[in-house]
């Protein structure tokens, strides 16, 4: 299908449109005017949605004289490098926020909420429209507090892929729809002749906490934390979820604690599994017939319900202005940050790779031929958890905590009750030191 | 003419030394320790605090830190004797007259595992040793070896930490002890040769004496090695599965980088910096006695 292609000078003339009844004379290149020359940083990742806005960032750069230089480094760098810069008043105009993140860059002051510019006619574009983000997106990744301060740029939620041939073989015509139905109907089926129905990516990384940890246990009903900041991973929906884990490891490969996203991405691709829970951003890879064998055999649904709902796994990135950046690297950054997620250019990032958070950008039905994790993105952006992981300035220690004991758990070095009672404590003494306890800081993750 | 030094000459040519030492080595190395009696977390800095030696008593008497360290002391007691058994040999044959091209070449070819940046040879090692696309399960495959999970489980990632520290190093020992066989007087070797016919004989009471300097050197220099094995291990396991190869240095590198707390990350270093201390004055006065 042929998307609905608008080339650049289309997005931006769409980006300068009037708006009825608005602001009569708002264009990008007139707000751009008095920062002409100015040039912002920003840190990018090395993955599809990243790939895409530096394919269009030319024509940004030629309608407003802004530049945008950009430094692209591993995610496991990535906060690491953004922490030090601000720490130590660096270079970096523009905060590029994982939504575990964002609690921790909002309350050091590290970013400026959205508001101080979206009430500057000068600098807000008459056509943001910030409702048409997907709400729970914008409030996850782009929200502490309720105030925003970031705009969903690389947005992900986890989907079920799988090789519907390799389903269709085993007697399926169609996914499994319950984390019941992977356990005791798919998994004994497609587990032979070497092959695995499942895999779940568990490496010692952010990997084990979020794809691993939390994707077992919110669709079982438990959570990290109580209401009262307590640790509730003894609880017995949580033990649930953790122990329904240990028993689904028998359906997947062995040594899948050493297993990283590329590491199943490439089983499923490979044909050694029949599905995977994974980031919609790996579509592109699994779809591609250079890196994978998949071909027409792919296909994408939401990830399956549990006890307690779907629940998928959240996951991904906004873009915020800095506040270590000058007032005119602040305006620069907030006019790119707004051109490369607005409605306008949504297609256009769709088209190159990216996944907008653009509710808008979806409603062609036709879409979904084109790009099969549609629906099923769409749909999982109904039902997600914002609290997936915390999101407090505290997240940094306690997933290395999970990390930790949650690959412990899965070698069965220790029972999922013994590491929950050590992540708890853990992660109680983190909390504690950092003042939740004592009424210093509110409840909010 | 008066042959003595000027003083400024002096000055001129060690200041720069001097000032590059200061900047790169003690200034850091005194913040370290300034750091360590603090509570200092580069996302809280609002609750930085002295806390007198709290970083010290609490990294003491932390079983994660003494862990780290077991695995660490392991690391060095399996695989040094091993790679100074294996480099001696490889010095002892390169010491040796005659074939002297593919000696030549082996020397080179020593020098490759040393000049491999860190992080490749263990990203090498994530990519040759996984189970099921790994070039080393496929060649046990040939043998009938059933596919090894060397990174998925515990003891044998711990193994393969072992295995590729012993490759990258050995070489390393086998080139500075083959610089300590060059010191033996060539006279002393032949007049060995004519009293004795048993190479053992001549290693122990002629060729050893000489080597003592460079075994210290290797013991040095590989303990220091093995305190700050980072990058391979970080590459290849990141310190798991679990915790089966979280070395001394990739614990503090995570509570440092990832947990930010540098003020626990500085009074670990400085603990390891008193140990490597200690150990490099404790294999010097051993040693040193043992040769006088």
């Amino acid at each position: 299908m042929k998307f609905k292609t608008q080339a650049s000078a289309i997005a931006l003339a769409a980006t300068a449109a009037l708006s009825a009844g608005q602001a009569s004379a708002w264009s990008l290149e007139e707000a751009a005017k008095p920062y002409a020359g100015t040039e912002v940083e920003v840190l990018f990742l090395d993955r599809p949605g990243y790939n895409a806005a530096i394919k269009m960032l030319p024509d940004f750069e030629a309608a407003t004289g802004i530049k945008v230089n950009i430094t692209t480094v591993p995610y496991e760098n990535a906060l690491g490098e953004q922490v030090r810069d601000f720490v130590a008043g660096g270079d970096l105009d523009i905060a590029l926020i994982d939504l575990v993140w964002i609690g921790n860059f909002a309350e050091n002051g590290w970013i400026v909420p959205s508001e101080t510019f979206t009430k500057d006619p000068a600098l807000a574009d008459p056509d943001l429209d910030m409702a048409d983000f997907f709400p729970l997106v914008l409030d996850a990744f782009g929200s502490w507090n309720s105030v925003n301060y970031g705009l969903p740029f690389d947005n992900y939620s986890g989907l079920l892929f799988y090789n519907s041939c390799m389903l269709k073989d085993a007697g399926f015509d169609k996914p499994p729809a319950t984390w019941d139905e992977v356990m005791n109907v798919y998994g004994p089926a497609l587990t032979k002749d070497g092959k695995y129905a499942y895999a779940l990516q568990s490496k010692r990384n952010e990997t084990q906490s979020a794809d691993s940890f939390a994707r077992m246990l919110w669709p079982f009903g438990g959570s990290f934390l109580t209401k009262e900041f307590k640790s509730n991973l003894n609880s017995p929906e949580s033990q649930a979820g953790l122990k329904f884990r240990q028993d689904l490891m028998k359906y997947m490969p062995e040594g899948i604690v050493a297993y990283d996203h590329s590491e199943v991405v490439n089983a499923l691709a490979q044909g050694d599994v029949a599905f995977l829970t994974e980031w919609s951003a790996f579509y592109s890879t699994l779809a591609s017939p250079e890196t994978s064998k998949l071909g027409d055999c792919l296909a994408v649904a939401p990830e399956p319900k549990g006890p307690a709902g779907r629940k998928p796994a959240l996951g991904g990135f906004s873009l915020a202005v800095a506040s270590q950046a000058d007032d005119a690297e602040k305006a620069a950054g907030w006019l790119f940050i707004q051109w490369v997620t607005s409605k306008a250019n949504a297609g256009k990032y769709l088209e190159l790779g990216g996944v907008p958070a653009r509710q808008s950008a979806y409603a062609d039905p036709a879409l979904a031929a084109t790009y099969k994790f549609i629906p099923a993105l769409v749909e999982s952006w109904q039902e997600g958890v914002p609290e997936f992981r915390p999101r407090f300035a505290e997240w940094p220690a306690i997933t290395e905590i999970v990390q930790e004991w949650g690959t412990k758990m899965m070698l069965g070095e220790v029972s999922t009750e013994e590491g929950a009672k050590v992540i708890g404590e853990k992660m109680e003494a983190v909390l504690a030191e950092a003042g939740y306890y004592d009424g210093k800081k509110p409840l909010a993750q | 003419m008066s042959t003595r030094v000027r003083r400024s000459t002096i000055a001129a040519f060690l200041g720069p030394a001097i000032a590059a030492l200061l900047i790169v080595g003690i200034v850091p190395l005194l913040y370290a320790l300034w750091k360590s009696f603090h509570y200092f977390n580069l996302t809280k800095q609002a609750q930085s605090r002295f806390v007198g030696l709290d970083n010290y008593a609490f990294v003491l008497t932390d079983y994660v830190f003494w862990q780290a360290m077991g695995r660490t002391a392991l690391l060095f007691i399996v695989s040094v004797p091993v790679q100074i058994a294996i480099g001696l040999t490889i010095a002892l044959v390169l010491h040796r007259p005659g074939l002297t091209l593919w000696k030549t070449l082996t020397r080179l070819s020593l020098v490759l595992p040393m000049a491999t940046t860190y992080a490749v040879v263990g990203l090498l090692a994530q990519v040759m040793l996984n189970q099921k696309y790994g070039v080393i399960n496929q060649m046990l495959g040939w043998i009938g070896i059933d596919a090894i999970n060397f990174i998925g489980d515990p003891t044998n990632a711990f193994i393969a930490a072992i295995l590729w520290d012993i490759w990258q190093w050995t070489p390393f020992v086998a080139l500075v002890l083959l610089a300590g066989l060059s010191t033996v007087p060539p006279e002393i070797e032949e007049a060995a040769q004519l009293e004795t016919k048993s190479n053992w004989t001549i290693l122990r009471h002629v060729q050893l004496p000489y080597l003592i300097p460079s075994l210290v050197a290797v013991l040095i220099l590989r303990t220091a090695d093995t305190l700050k094995l980072f990058d391979m291990v970080f590459t290849m396991t990141r310190g798991g599965p679990g915790a089966a190869t979280e070395f001394i240095a990739i614990l503090i590198e995570r509570v440092g980088n990832r947990q930010f707390d540098i003020g626990m990350a500085s009074a670990q270093s400085i603990i390891m910096l008193a140990i490597t201390i200690v150990l490099a004055r404790t294999y010097i006065r051993l040693f040193y006695r043992e040769v006088r």
